[in-house]
């Protein structure tokens, strides 16, 4: 006989292993006299119990359809039991995948090394939960007691430790308290979400403020708009829209408005503040502009090198002068 | 269509037969089976069906001390297993016989 009783015990293991989901008795009944009958087997012919019989897992597997023992056959408890079972198998195979790029064996062994990192969290996080339920609802990072600063660090420190302290000894607890453990760890964790969500929207909210439009918008820092004609004079009551027929919003008024529109700062026309126009002077009726850029094609007749025609030189011309400058007023934007 | 899967219907028919003459072990019927004709049975096959008719109470079984080698457990046919071998083989008879003829209707009998 070459096949020794420890390849027999080792076979009928490994084929009462690819039987784990059945029930303990009925995997009993089928695997009870695989010895025996193993043992005949090895004493009929020579070679091993693989080479003759095939892998102990087909072997199983060929017993299990034979002998009419399907998955189907097994009762609800049984079949969440195997689920559970196969549930428990791939987590610590993707466990086993996971290690070896952590550096570790596991991946549970690299976590189980940042669980101390985790109680002190656990700490933190209670902290901040008294923080927000002892202050009603405002909470900012560092934890207060009934918005004391300094209580709430005392409760910090005391609620870390205590997180430490059930940690280190949360493996000798029994059931029940145990259970409450990790429901108020659950907990936290929950809070610890929905406060990392409102953080997140107050962050952008303050970020942003009201303005609806995208990070890095050029025109972000436009609080005004002036139009200019042709003539460069300062158009008053402008209003832009774009290729759609929507309004568009730019800058936003700091100064009264004469019309006084309650309510609806933003609809009012451009320029807000005429006042402060960067090219001067204004429309006609406006001769009192002190800031006049040499480009500006500027009516006054002291200040025009070209001929005037007109007597009267307080009249603000309506024909361009003769000699135009070069540079027409650009309507440009400043802010 | 294998073998095998004809097998899956018939293997417990098959094992019956095999033990209405004479009483066999597990590696003695398997290899009987095979004699037989029936070469793709496996030995898990052969093993969980005789578990299985036996948990049915369709066998009996003793064991035989052996001298050179492992003791053999024998399995027989009681009354109930005669029973089952006798109705399971004229629901054969009357199934090859149907199928039978309907190959011989369309002139694809061997």
């Amino acid at each position: 006989m070459t096949v020794t009783e420890q390849e027999i015990t080792d076979y009928v293991a490994r084929v009462r292993a690819a039987l784990a989901d059945l029930p303990p008795n009925r995997r009993d009944e089928l695997t009870e006299d695989l010895p025996d009958h193993l043992a005949e087997v090895a004493a009929e012919a020579d070679g091993t119990l693989v080479e003759r019989l095939g892998e102990p897992e087909a072997y199983a597997a060929e017993l299990r359809a034979a002998a009419g023992a399907p998955a189907s056959t097994r009762n609800l408890d049984q079949r969440v039991a195997a689920t559970v079972v196969r549930f428990r198998r791939r987590l610590r195979a993707v466990d086993t995948r996971l290690g070896p790029p952590l550096g570790y064996e596991t991946a549970s062994d690299f976590l189980r090394l940042l669980r101390p990192g985790w109680w002190v969290l656990r700490g933190y996080l209670a902290a901040m939960l008294v923080t927000v339920v002892s202050t009603g609802g405002s909470f900012g990072l560092l934890p207060r007691f009934g918005g004391e600063l300094l209580a709430g660090l005392i409760m910090l420190v005391a609620f870390v430790l205590a997180s430490i302290w059930l940690g280190r000894r949360s493996a000798r607890l029994t059931r029940w308290p145990r259970a409450a453990l990790q429901i108020g760890s659950a907990v936290l964790v929950v809070f610890a979400f929905a406060a990392l969500m409102q953080a997140e929207d107050r962050m952008r909210y303050d970020e942003y403020g009201y303005d609806p439009t995208a990070v890095n918008n050029p025109y972000d820092r436009i609080r005004d708009v002036f139009v200019y004609d042709s003539e460069g004079r300062l158009v008053e009551n402008a209003r832009l829209f774009d290729q759609n027929g929507d309004p568009i919003r730019l800058g936003y008024p700091d100064c009264a408005d004469p019309a006084e529109v309650y309510g609806k700062p933003l609809l009012r026309a451009y320029p807000y503040c005429p006042d402060q126009a960067p090219f001067g002077p204004r429309a006609p009726g406006a001769p009192g502009a002190t800031t006049t850029p040499s480009t500006t094609p500027t009516p006054e007749p002291t200040a025009t090198p070209s001929p005037a025609p007109t007597a009267t030189p307080t009249t603000p011309p309506t024909v361009t002068p003769t000699s135009t400058p070069s540079g027409e007023p650009t309507p440009t934007v400043t802010g | 269509m294998d073998t095998t899967q004809l097998l899956k219907g018939v293997l417990d028919l098959a094992v019956l037969a095999v033990l209405r003459e004479e009483d066999g072990y597990g590696y003695d019927i398997l290899r009987r089976l095979r004699e037989a004709g029936l070469e793709e049975v496996g030995d898990a096959s052969v093993y969980g069906t005789l578990r299985r008719l036996f948990a049915a109470g369709l066998l009996t079984t003793y064991v035989v001390p052996s001298e050179s080698g492992p003791h053999r457990k024998y399995y027989s046919l009681n009354a109930a297993g005669r029973d089952q071998l006798t109705r399971s083989g004229k629901l054969w008879r009357s199934f090859a016989t149907t199928m039978d003829s309907l190959l011989d209707d369309r002139g694809m009998a061997a």
